[in-house]
């Protein structure tokens, strides 16, 4: 690991830290001081530009990564006391035994001596690090003020797992890695054990369920996993009536079989479906629904979301990768799991596996991820000798950095710069050829040098290299899954946050903390909008294989966006219809189409639609999930027989449109000379993208301006939008 | 919009119901901004609303087109990358060579008349800046997100004296020119070799340094236009609403956003007091999420008289480029070659200028400048004074400084008249040869034709008139800047309001006299 700047002794007085402002450059616009967290920052009256206060600085540089013109430096070491970790819990036989091996903090005073070192900064960037965005700063404020009951009323905003999160997620690489200690170079708040803490200390409170009125909303829910698990909680305190299926025998999906005990302890993985079943969700387990079968669930159930998670193990197309003694590591985690549960049968299970021998059998394990750490560890547990080999190099290794080193601790070879080319055997594989590799850049694909070779004797190979969706959902559901890639300009927010500036948190390998919450916040948006119409999809099944807080997050998400749009299945009649949010989106130059747009909004308000009208550059995800109709309107750029087409914005707004799920869409155009095939063009777009024009229409110079004559074009546009938007003329769905 | 009809403009999360909030706006608790009313220190700078020319559509689609600056530039890239092709190959004649013409008759006149009116908007054409940003940003329009070259900031130490090094590098570049007799104009290759010279050191700046740092502390036009530009009638890009721009929680305009880049100038609209370093370049206006930001026209000589924050840089800059222009008023008297010569023979330096002298009558100037200003202070100043403040250069506060400052800044029309006459005779006498060296090009056009001979005003005692109108134009522009500065800078710290005003005032008269003498002076010398 890179070297931190861990100092540990607070300096006397104020020679300490130095603060320069550049009054050049600095132009007042306050950004540094609005954030800072010592409220070191104040505003130097006569020249209006910021002025430190040397003695209150805690050298956090957060005004640094803020201000736009770089105009502020900060020098000196970090106001910050060292953190405590308590010791790993080290088995004394580390042959079956499956005790936790992290440690929550035991006492007050650990815990409330580590939630002191937060600054509860202004603007939090752990909260954006963190996937579900839990509201870090004030449930560690809780803890300071020994407030359990306040800190699980912070946590329930966002996370419903916190005793699972704590836990399992790689914190690392989400909230610490970007706490603000973390990128000026020191280390973090340790928040995922003080999330623990919360959770050790005080139970988790269950669901506040209602009991579901007459004509509640249906849902169904496929796979109890975490992202069925965030959408059932959210649905079932709302009082709807939900219901989920599930494949296996038992609700947790990966909490249960993919993750060991030692990480996870059942008893923890379980509690939330406990809480659940009590609260009056109906689980059906053993229930597998098939793809095919989407159609028919939309039939009974008002809404349906899609959790099923990836759990198509990947396989190395290797020679030889047939043979006997080769399996994956969903098969060898169950399989482990139970052997080593009380009751179990460990002989029997390495009998199963081929390696029944006492003395020295090698588990070769491919990849070096968190699976394969636990393929790894749990073979340990079993007595076995295990190798794990990935290709990437070690600095850009996709495990928890902990996680590889309590791996390595118990004795676990991990081997970086290698891949498997070929395994070979009489019948059961035997040896197992690995070429070295090289990698230089994170991005970058290792190169593979096949003339450095090495033949490792092996007795069994687990192939833990992730995983992937399954395929007849993806042939069902055109628009799932989708890949998470955040736009080149994040909303302004982002970038005001500071969390992008310094990319590279040494306390996380140099993981680009910012960009990879950014891409996050595409899979929490894209959980809100519908695949098709009534469909949702959430977790792993949406983005592919990701991490378990995000899948919570965004089967959360999911259920918030149904409890909004409230759909029906056909059969159900409704009360009240809510009234349907259209939003009008415009790209204008001069302000001619923003004028059209402004009253074509008026019109549909008035027609009893929740009409909002926003440039095409200003719509938020947020804007776009919620709104049940979409009204674009663009001015049409070009030399009047040339390169006639929709504005820039607009062009770059549509294709930028995730799926829109069968959602009506109207097009307006205003055009000086003539449209040409603008409006063409928009609809074939508009298509591709699973979205329905209900109408369109295009308005010249003539056009725009109030006449006597009535219905004027715009009103008869609006009458045509509203009677497919507002009067709910249903609108046949194609994905 | 009508509240009955359930539209909901301006509210930003309308459609999503308070459940939905982003959690993360929810957990940001940003602090509140110091002293919101100390924004009202802006408002006799804001230019007056209805001088808005963003508002009217037209204009504005032409300044949210990404091409708008390429197409502003392209025309000078083409020319001054002609100028040094030509300079190089062409005749040896300067009056004839199209790269001598175009830049000493023409062009080196235009800047002037352009700074004096609009500003700074030499800036937003100049293909030297232009060249360097299209190759930073690896594009002639477009908004790329990674730019090419290091991306460095220019050191605290060096930014801190803003615009003086702006200054130094205008003064070097004078004597360069003046040393090897380019502006002349002498040979046309040196005038290629010049244009060459900032190309290429504005390339390497924009290269290793971030955004406009190149134009804003390197430029040697810079401080010059930013100073006399600031008499100019454009106030630049600024805020409609600045309660808008105080609580913006994203600053686009600074950092940049898919429609336009960050402010290559290091300005933000929010708080720009004055056109002083506002390039024209259109990104904030492209940037703003919320419409707020105007083209502003604002009425002559306001960033002269109206900005609350006194830079010492640009103080400095004025007197300095004061003393620059004096002494090219000395040097053209016929005393003057003597005392060179005298002292070149004397400090063994090949020929005019001597760098002894350049300095020593351009720092005298500007010390004679400092002199009055401390005098005025001693005479006029109440007690105690204004106390001393600040942490660097620009920001420091002391006796001195608070009457010096305003003093300078009263006095930019005298200067900026005076550079502008100072340009009046080779544009006068010389302008028609432009056509001339263009036809040269093609095969006609020579130093026989008429046109070449011929002059816009010819005899001396016309351009002595125009001069001396200049000046006089000038001066008084002057007199009333020194009038109002003194009577809102001065008159509060002086024991005697009336008499620092009219101390103000006869300063700038007595600048604009002697220079006005000086240009009678120089041409009867011719």
């Amino acid at each position: 690991m890179t070297t931190l700047i861990t100092n540990t002794a607070p300096a006397e007085g104020s020679s300490a830290r130095h603060v320069t402002v550049l009054v050049d450059r600095c132009a007042g616009c306050q950004e540094c001081v609005i954030r800072c967290p010592a409220g070191a920052l104040t505003m130097e009256p006569v020249t209006w530009t910021a002025l430190a206060d040397d003695a209150a600085c805690v050298g956090c540089r957060q005004c640094e990564r803020v201000c736009p013109f770089s105009a502020i430096v900060v020098e000196g070491p970090l106001a910050l006391t060292e953190r405590y970790d308590p010791p790993l819990h080290h088995p004394v036989e580390l042959r079956g035994n499956v005790e936790e091996t992290r440690r929550g903090y035991d006492t007050w005073e650990e815990a409330i001596a580590e939630a002191t070192r937060c600054l509860t900064c202004p603007d939090p960037t752990c909260v954006r690090g963190c996937p579900a965005h839990n509201d870090i700063p004030q449930f560690v404020a809780a803890v300071r003020d020994h407030d359990l009951d306040r800190a699980h009323e912070i946590l329930h905003r966002t996370t419903v797992i916190p005793d699972v999160c704590s836990r399992v997620c790689n914190q690392a690489a989400q909230c610490e890695g970007a706490c603000t200690w973390s990128l000026a170079g020191g280390v973090p708040v340790a928040i995922g054990r003080l999330e623990r803490f919360i959770a050790d200390h005080a139970p988790v409170p269950p669901p506040a369920a209602v009991a579901p009125y007459a004509d509640a909303l249906s849902v169904g829910i496929i796979g109890a996993g975490p992202a069925g698990l965030g959408a059932a909680w959210d649905l079932v305190e709302a009082g709807a009536h939900v219901t989920v299926y599930e494949r296996e025998a038992q609700p947790g999906g990966l909490l249960l079989w993919g993750m060991p005990d030692f990480t996870l302890p059942d008893e923890v993985a379980t509690r939330p479906w406990r809480q659940l079943v009590e609260a009056g969700v109906d689980l059906r387990c053993s229930t597998a629904i098939p793809a095919d079968a989407l159609d028919h669930l939309l039939t009974v159930h008002d809404a349906v979301v899609v959790a099923n998670g990836a759990g198509v193990p990947i396989r190395l197309p290797v020679p030889g990768a047939d043979l006997e003694g080769v399996v994956d590591a969903t098969f060898f985690l169950q399989g482990a799991k139970d052997a080593l549960m009380p009751g179990g049968d460990v002989p029997a299970w390495r009998e199963r596996l081929g390696v029944a021998d006492e003395r020295g059998q090698r588990v070769l394990v491919l990849g070096a991820g968190n699976t394969a750490m636990d393929v790894a560890r749990m073979a340990r547990r079993l007595g076995l000798e295990a190798t794990c080999v990935d290709w990437l190099d070690e600095r850009f290794a996709l495990a928890r950095p902990d996680e590889l080193a309590e791996a390595r601790d118990e004795g676990v070879e991990v081997l970086f710069n290698r891949t498997l080319t070929s395994l070979s055997g009489e019948g059961r594989v035997a040896r197992a050829r690995l070429a070295h590799t090289v990698q230089r850049e994170r991005t970058a694909q290792p190169t593979v040098l096949a003339d450095q070779v090495d033949d490792r004797p092996v007795d069994l190979v687990v192939m833990a290299m992730g995983y992937r969706l399954d395929g007849a959902y993806r042939e069902a559901v055109a628009s799932a899954p989708i890949v998470k890639k955040a736009g080149t300009y994040p909303h302004g927010r982002w970038r005001a946050s500071g969390l992008l500036a310094n990319p590279a948190s040494a306390y996380n390998h140099h993981n680009p903390v910012g960009s990879l919450s950014l891409d996050r916040e595409v899979g929490l948006w894209a959980a809100a909008s519908p695949r098709r119409e009534r469909l949702w999809f959430a977790g792993d099944a949406l983005t592919g294989p990701a991490t378990v807080v995000e899948a919570m997050a965004q089967g959360r998400r999911a259920a918030r966006a149904i409890l909004d749009a409230q759909p029906a299945r056909p059969d159900r009649v409704l009360g009240a219809a809510p009234a349907p949010r259209v939003l009008v989106a415009y790209a204008s130059a001069g302000g001619t189409t923003r004028a059209l747009a402004e009253r074509l909004a008026d019109l549909l308000g008035a027609a009893g639609a929740r009409a909002s009208v926003r440039s095409v550059t200003e719509v938020l995800p947020a804007d776009l999930a919620h709104a049940d109709a979409l009204v674009l309107a663009t001015w049409v750029e070009g030399m009047v027989v040339a390169r006639v087409r929709a504005a820039a914005a607009m062009r770059s707004f549509v294709s930028g449109l995730g799926a829109l799920g069968g959602r009506p869409v109207a097009l307006a155009v205003t055009y000086g000379v003539n449209p040409r095939g603008v409006l063409r063009d928009l609809t074939a777009e508009i298509a591709a993208h699973g979205g329905v024009v209900v109408a369109s229409e295009s308005f010249g110079p003539r056009d725009r301006g109030t006449t006597r004559v009535r219905p004027s074009r715009l009103e008869a546009f609006a009458n045509r939008v509203s009677a497919h938007v507002v009067r709910r003329i249903p609108v046949t769905s194609q994905a | 919009m009508a509240a009955g009809t359930g539209v909901e403009t301006t509210e930003k999360t309308a459609l999503a119901p308070p459940h939905l909030i982003d959690p993360v706006e929810v957990a940001i608790r940003t602090r509140r901004p110091e002293d919101p009313a100390a924004l009202r220190r802006f408002e006799d700078t804001d230019p007056p609303r209805g001088l808005d020319v963003a508002r009217f559509p037209r204009v504005a689609t032409i300044l949210r087109d990404r091409k708008f600056q390429f197409l502003m530039i392209l025309p000078n890239q083409i020319i001054f990358w002609l100028v040094i092709g030509i300079g190089l190959v062409g005749t040896v004649d300067p009056g004839l060579n199209f790269a001598t013409a175009i830049t000493w008759y023409l062009w080196f006149c235009l800047v002037f008349v352009m700074m004096v009116v609009v500003g700074r908007a030499w800036c937003a054409m100049c293909p030297f800046g232009g060249f360097g940003e299209w190759v930073q940003r690896h594009t002639f329009f477009k908004r790329t997100s990674k730019s090419l070259g290091l991306g460095l900031k220019m050191p605290e130490s060096v930014a801190q004296y803003g615009f003086l090094l702006s200054v130094g590098a205008f003064l070097a570049l004078t004597w360069i020119e003046e040393f090897f007799n380019i502006a002349g104009p002498g040979n046309p290759a040196d005038t290629s070799f010049m244009v060459l010279g900032i190309v290429s050191s504005a390339l390497l700046f924009f290269l290793v340094f971030e955004r406009r740092t190149f134009c804003r502390y390197v430029c040697p036009l810079s401080a010059l236009i930013g100073s006399v530009g600031s008499m100019g009638s454009v106030a630049g890009f600024r805020t409609r609403d600045r309660e808008v721009c105080q609580s913006c929680t994203t600053k686009d305009c600074m950092r940049g956003d898919a429609e336009g880049y960050g402010c290559p100038w290091y300005t933000w609209p929010g708080s720009a007091d004055s056109n002083l370093s506002c390039g024209l370049c259109t990104e904030c206006y492209k940037a703003c999420p919320s419409d707020n930001i105007g083209l502003y026209l604002q009425k002559p000589l306001t960033s002269v008289v109206m900005p609350s924050r006194r830079r010492a840089d640009v103080a400095w800059s004025v007197a300095i480029l004061f003393g620059l222009v004096v002494y090219q008023q000395l040097n053209a008297l016929a005393p003057f070659a003597s005392f060179d010569s005298w002292l070149n023979s004397h400090t063994f330096f090949p020929h005019y200028p001597n760098p002894v002298s350049y300095i020593g009558i351009i720092a005298g100037v500007a010390a004679v400048l400092a002199l009055v200003a401390a005098g005025v202070q001693r005479a006029l100043a109440s007690t105690p004074g204004v106390a001393r403040t600040g942490r660097t250069f620009v920001d420091r506060t002391s006796p001195f400084r608070s009457y010096f400052l305003p003093l300078m800044y009263g006095i930019i029309p005298v200067v900026g008249a005076d550079y502008f006459a100072r340009q009046l005779p080779k544009f006068f006498q010389h302008v028609p040869r432009v056509p001339v060296s263009i036809g040269h090009l093609f095969g006609f056009g020579s130093a026989r034709s008429s046109l070449y001979h011929a002059s816009l005003i010819a005899s001396n005692a016309g351009i002595i008139a125009v001069q001396v109108g200049v000046m006089a134009a000038g001066t008084l522009a002057a007199m009333w800047t020194s009038w109002r500065v003194a009577g809102r800078d001065l008159a509060p710290i002086s024991r005697r309001p009336r008499a620092v005003q009219v101390s103000a005032a006869t300063f700038a008269l007595v600048l604009g006299i002697v220079t006005a003498v000086l240009y009678v002076l120089m041409n009867a010398a011719d």
